[in-house]
């Protein structure tokens, strides 16, 4: 049977994914270390990517001018969250971040953190902690991700505070399996926060989503070129002009749905009377209606 | 106990001759490379050299354009232990 | 193949180079590692020990442990895929806690109920077990001791208790947590087909145009069922999703009519439904004229609480279940008062949202498939709920049939295969049989070789009335079994609680872990998990799937199997039975129990031997040595014969080791998917002679000339409703993450730092107006205990004003001393769903 020489390919690549999993996780340690051994002669100018800054932080730069390294917002989160880089530390000593993977932001709604800054360091302008833009999740890893692979998780949907904004499932039909669909986490940075709940609660050994800062983490779009289906919708129809109704030659039997299905074959069945399945005639009875 | 991988990229025209250079220095190893000139290297400590110390001088080995370190290992462990069951 | 640490550290460390550059290097050497690390893991097939879903994975062994595991790519149910639950079973029967040898409260040497627990052998915890077994029985009779298993037992374990408690001690109380789950489900299906089970089956979920939710939050607690039908509704054109809940969660996504609903109004709409199909005259005349019988149910029956209880006392028919026969017109007229206005306004729903749910079912050509779970279950009026479903499928004839079924799902692994098919029901025997008949009792004492009258024809205490009579001290002996009934059982403060620390009860509890029933115990028996023992289990399908045992459990760990049968090699007959019993098969005399059930003839028909796969590998079986012959094979083949020839034939033993599961009944080696229609089911045939081509019989009820009760019943006021000061409705239930009590799931490191605590899900505005914000400890407060949680506004599930919903998973958090240990009188399942609660700041 040909199943079984599918089956152990399968089992292979599920295994190759396993191990580039875990050798990401060590090449990740790696970058520090290197440091370290002098390779890189440049220190890096912007923070780790899992250092992610307090809600409300400024950019980067002007972050660094305005701190003043009193540790107000760590003392203030109920969490217990923020750390303040140390020396040697690759974030700036005595600056305000946390690690998503083991204490996200838990995204208070008094935002604390911010109250407690004395230097608008962490602008006090925020004051929806959903408008915040910590950094944001990505999913690094579809090959590892098991909502990818048809299984049920959806964790990182589930634990998101803007869940349905900031993390979307789109199902999809599951071609391997035939009747099952897959639930794929789509993160949309026009509402994620980047809080890390959803690195923190990924099952998988290293998490296949993450929370970069926002530089490491979005692409960006050429500036010229624009979403056609978004401004048509924006503009409440088509840009320019609109089509006349469209009429075609078809033979009995077809139609055409310009903006849907195409080309329309309909069933050339036989008409007669009854159903092609005989229970509903058997079913139907004598009902007088 | 450190070993690390290391991407190095020499002219392609020089490959043979760098993986030689290479091989000369203790605790190297070339696994391999492509034709545009990327070897996969292995370094570990030995005796003589620590693996820092010996990547440091990957730059002094002629046609060497530069080496990049990939992967690090650092633990205490027993090196020739059979580790295998644990690799699930 | 054999690595170092150095070479493999460098096999990885060059993978990672060369992935980084872009090189490819020789394949050998790069995935060495992975390779190497599944050389030497031994395959095997076995069902995941979660939900009743039923999913086949592929166990990983190697060096006698579970160290992988896969979904099952051949499996019909899940094709390969597996929940999060499913994902992390290697891990489950690896927390760093399990417990390997039995352990007593002692004090000075001796068992003392305010002892600390000791570790003691096996021999002294039997010992002390049976010497208080026997006294109770001595002082109170049979009903002086209860068994308490589950719907997670396999097949052969919930077989041989039933034997032991019902032959052997000749008491019938024995429950499974199936009471707290599925019993509702049960009783509708016997009173309106007399025949448990669903008709339909998994494929029901491909053939459908449109699927009806009740109470079933499927997309958590059904994962793999919910991606088919997530699948279905993507892929066909047409299909439509209905959920209808007390709060939106997870199934709502996808619904292209969602609806909440006040609790309890479930009566009314499904009421309503029946009454639009009858006005608009959409009903199937045909079939409800051939196959259908009309009645009404006895009403204002109580709420299954202590006959003192207010409440009970008012109600004017408690606990009745009878059914008068009515005409269609009467039929017509019971259910007219339930128009859309009132359907609308009782439930909260809008008109039009209840009009297209009416309309999807009375459509003739629209396929529907109606899922319900605990919502339905959990219910004071669950069996009365689940018969309107089918009144509403029966009247449009939508039943039997491909895609359209009314499909009672199951929560546990094997609440049909083993709490409900071997009758593990303080009213039942195998196969739908019943203590209270005497031809059942006859026929399972010829098959038991049992002396007539050894079975007590009068039903044993339920899993609730368990906890009321250790309370009252009317029973004294308790064993529970694959359990967690002190974080299960409702009301754990009042009712639970005191009666497992009252110095006159003995209680025992098998479980692999210190859960919290352990910690309530007084004996705890360290118990082998799902793949340390052989078994079956029998899925919502009615698909019963076999395994091997894989790994052997750790330390002095038993099977719940190995327990029952080892225990009952305590009692010799005569301390058990009166002499008249005795009388009758004096051969008896001298024996012990476990020789007349289990020495039997039959049980021990199969002698020892090597269990096998396909491939050759040998596989253990720690029962099948200790007690010297093949156990399960003996107590599945003496239990299937209660069930060949009878609707509920099983296939042979060897048959299911080598098949992902046979859906019953399988009659000359053939599956049935659907039941009672002619073409699909032979019993049709075989019952009905005469049967038209492709035309329905249904055959459980005898006497009912093929037909199937409409049942009549009202909307009637759930027991406890939110009042001025407990102001909130409180429902309890799962999450994904978790399964049930979270013994197992909560030990998985990784589920548990995804779901670490259960959270109070409120409204938004009702936790503004209590002062609280999301993240926010509250504290919850019924009449009969309280709690503190953190509150979410919201996640996963979002309610509805006036009700919160809290998830009983979290050991730390006893959901359960907040609930009321109301039932639905006919069933004795206890409504999770609806209590009244005060929720302020804490």
């Amino acid at each position: 049977m040909p199943d079984s020489g599918i089956k152990d390919d399968r089992i292979k690549a599920v295994n190759r994914r396993q191990f580039l999993g875990n050798l990401l996780k060590t090449a990740c340690g790696v970058g520090l270390m290197g440091a370290g051994l002098g390779l890189y002669s440049q220190k890096a100018s912007s923070l780790p990517a899992a250092a992610i800054r307090p809600p409300g932080a400024l950019p980067e730069e002007d972050f660094l001018g305005t701190c003043i390294r009193c540790g107000l917002c760590v003392h203030d989160c109920p969490f217990d969250i923020l750390e303040l880089g140390k020396p040697g530390d690759e974030v700036p000593a005595g600056t305000p971040y946390f690690t998503a993977r083991t204490g996200p932001c838990e995204m208070c709604e008094d935002i604390p953190c911010v109250l407690a800054c004395p230097t608008n360091a962490l602008d006090h302008s925020l004051t929806d902690i959903n408008e915040s833009r910590m950094g944001l999740a990505v999913l690094v890893d579809q090959e590892t991700c098991i909502a990818f692979l048809g299984l049920r998780c959806e964790v990182c949907f589930n634990v998101c505070p803007l869940r349905g904004k900031a993390i979307s499932l789109e199902y999809q039909h599951n071609k391997r399996s035939g009747k099952h669909a897959l639930f794929i986490p789509v993160v949309h940075s026009s509402a994620c926060t980047g809080c890390g709940l959803c690195e923190r609660a990924c099952i998988l050994e290293e998490a296949a989503v993450k929370v970069f800062p926002m530089h490491l983490a979005k692409g960006e779009l050429g500036r010229h070129y624009r979403l056609g289906w978004d401004e048509k919708e924006k503009a409440g129809g088509a840009l320019v002009t609109p089509d006349l109704p469209h009429q075609y030659n078809l033979p009995e039997g077809v139609r055409y749905d310009l903006q849907g299905r195409g080309l329309i074959l309909e069933d050339a069945k036989e008409e007669t009377p009854f159903s092609s399945n005989p229970l509903e005639t058997l079913n139907k009875g004598l009902r007088g209606d | 106990m450190n070993i690390c991988s290391v991407v190095v990229r020499a002219r392609p025209e020089n490959l043979a001759a760098v993986q030689t250079n290479l091989e000369r220095l203790p605790g190297v190893e070339v696994h391999g490379g492509s034709e545009e000139g990327k070897l996969i290297v292995t370094v570990e400590d030995t005796g003589d050299s620590t693996m820092s110390d010996t990547v440091a001088r990957f730059n002094d080995v002629d046609g060497v354009i530069n080496a990049v370190m990939i992967y690090h290992y650092g633990g205490d462990e027993d090196m020739d232990e059979e580790v295998i069951s644990e690799t699930k | 193949m054999k690595l170092s640490r150095r070479e493999f550290i460098k096999t990885q460390a060059v993978a990672a180079a060369a992935a980084t550059a872009g090189v490819t290097l020789p394949a050998a050497k790069v995935l060495a590692a992975s390779e190497a690390g599944d050389a030497g893991i031994r395959w095997d097939k076995i069902p995941c020990r979660f939900c009743g879903t039923g999913c086949s994975v592929l166990a990983g062994v190697k060096d006698g442990k579970m160290v992988a595991n896969q979904g099952d790519p051949d499996a019909p149910v899940n094709r390969g895929l597996n929940c999060i639950k499913g994902y992390f079973l290697t891990k489950i029967m690896y927390g760093k806690d399990r417990l390997t040898k039995p352990l007593l409260r002692k004090k000075n040497g001796k068992y003392d109920k305010n002892g600390d627990f000791e570790e003691v052998s096996w021999d002294e915890a039997f010992d002390v077990m049976a010497e208080k077994w026997k006294a109770a029985l001595k002082e109170k009779g049979p009903s002086g001791v209860g068994m308490f298993g589950s719907g997670q037992w396999t097949v052969w374990e919930g077989y041989a208790a039933s034997k032991f408690i019902k032959a052997g001690l000749r008491s019938n109380n024995l429950d499974p947590n199936a009471r707290h789950c599925m019993a509702s489900a049960v009783g509708a299906f016997m009173r309106a087909f007399g025949i448990d089970e669903p008709m339909g089956c998994y494929d029901d979920l491909e053939h459908a145009d449109a699927f009806v939710l009740w109470g079933a939050n499927m997309a958590e607690m059904h994962p793999i069922l919910w991606s088919r039908l997530t699948d279905t509704r993507l892929t066909k054109p047409g299909c439509e999703v209905h959920v209808l809940s007390t709060y939106e969660h997870r199934c709502f996504e996808l619904a292209d009519n969602g609806m909440v609903f006040t609790p309890q109004t479930d009566l009314a709409i499904l009421n309503y439904i029946a009454n639009y199909i009858i006005q608009n005259k959409a009903y199937n005349k045909d079939f409800v004229e051939k196959h259908v019988q009309f009645t009404k149910t006895a009403t204002d029956i109580g709420y299954g609480l202590r006959p003192e209880d207010p409440r009970e006392k008012a109600a004017k028919n408690a606990g009745k279940g009878k059914l008068t026969k009515i005409s269609f017109e009467e039929y017509a007229k019971s259910v007219a008062p339930y128009t859309l206005e009132k359907a609308s306004k009782m439930s909260g729903v809008p008109k039009a949202k209840l009009e297209k749910l009416a309309k999807v079912y009375a459509d003739p050509n629209k396929k529907v498939s109606s899922f319900w779970t605990m919502g339905f279950n959990q219910h004071t009026r669950g069996v009365w709920v689940n018969g309107l479903c089918y009144n509403v499928h029966l009247l449009m004839g939508k039943i039997s049939e491909p895609g359209n079924s009314p499909f009672s799902l199951t929560g546990q692994p094997s609440a049909c295969g083993t709490a409900r098919e071997v009758g593990t029901f303080s009213h039942r025997l195998p196969a739908d049989l019943v203590v209270k008949k005497k031809a059942h009792r006859d026929f399972s004492e010829k098959i038991w070789q049992l002396p007539e009258g050894t079975i007590n024809p009068k039903p044993g205490y339920h899993a609730v009335l368990m906890m009321r009579m250790l309370k009252d001290a009317k029973m004294n002996c308790y064993w529970q079994q694959c359990n967690n009934n002190m974080q299960a059982a409702a009301n754990t403060n009042e009712e639970p609680f005191p009666g497992w620390r009252d110095p006159r009860n003995f209680i025992a509890v098998s479980d692999p872990y210190p859960t919290v029933s352990a910690m309530a115990a007084d004996l705890i028996l360290p118990t082998a998990m799902w793949a340390e023992k052989e078994g079956a289990y029998g899925n919502a399908e009615r698909r019963t799937q076999f395994w091997r045992q894989q790994v052997k459990a750790p330390g002095e760990s038993t099977s719940d199997l190995w327990q029952t049968m080892e225990f009952s090699k305590r009692f010799k007959v005569e301390e058990v039975w009166p002499e008249e019993l005795l009388a009758k098969k004096p051969e008896y005399r001298g024996k012990t129990v476990y020789e007349i059930l289990f020495e039997n003839g039959v049980v021990n028909k199969f002698p020892k031997q090597t269990v096998t796969d396909s491939d050759g590998n040998a596989y253990e079986n720690d029962e099948m040595d200790h007690f010297g012959y093949y156990v399960q094979k003996g107590l599945f083949e003496e239990y299937a014969s209660f069930g060949r020839g009878h609707a509920h034939d099983l296939a042979d033993f060897d048959a299911y080791h080598k098949t992902r599961g046979l859906r019953w009944p399988v009659v000359d080696g053939k599956e049935t998917l659907w039941r009672f229609r002619e073409g699909y089911d032979p019993y049709v045939k075989k019952t009905n002679p005469k049967v038209a081509k492709g035309e329905v019989f249904f055959y459980g009820k005898k006497g009912n000339e093929g037909r199937a009760n409409i049942i009549f019943a009202p909307y009637e006021p759930p027991a406890e409703s939110p009042d001025k000061e407990y102001d909130l409705w409180l429902c309890t239930g799962r999450v994904l993450e978790h399964w049930h009590s979270g013994s197992m799931t909560q030990r998985v490191p990784e589920l548990h730092r995804a779901v670490p605590d259960a959270v109070v899900f409120m409204h938004k505005k009702d936790a503004k107006k209590r002062r609280l914000r999301s993240g926010q400890m509250a504290r919850l407060q019924t009449r009969r205990g309280e709690l503190v949680a953190r509150v979410e506004t919201r996640g996963r599930n979002r309610m509805p004003e006036g009700l919160i919903f809290i998830p009983w998973f979290d050991a730390s958090r006893l959901v359960n001393k907040l609930t009321l240990d109301a039932t639905d009188p006919l069933s004795k399942e206890t409504d999770y769903k609806k209590c009244a609660v005060k929720v302020r700041k804490a």
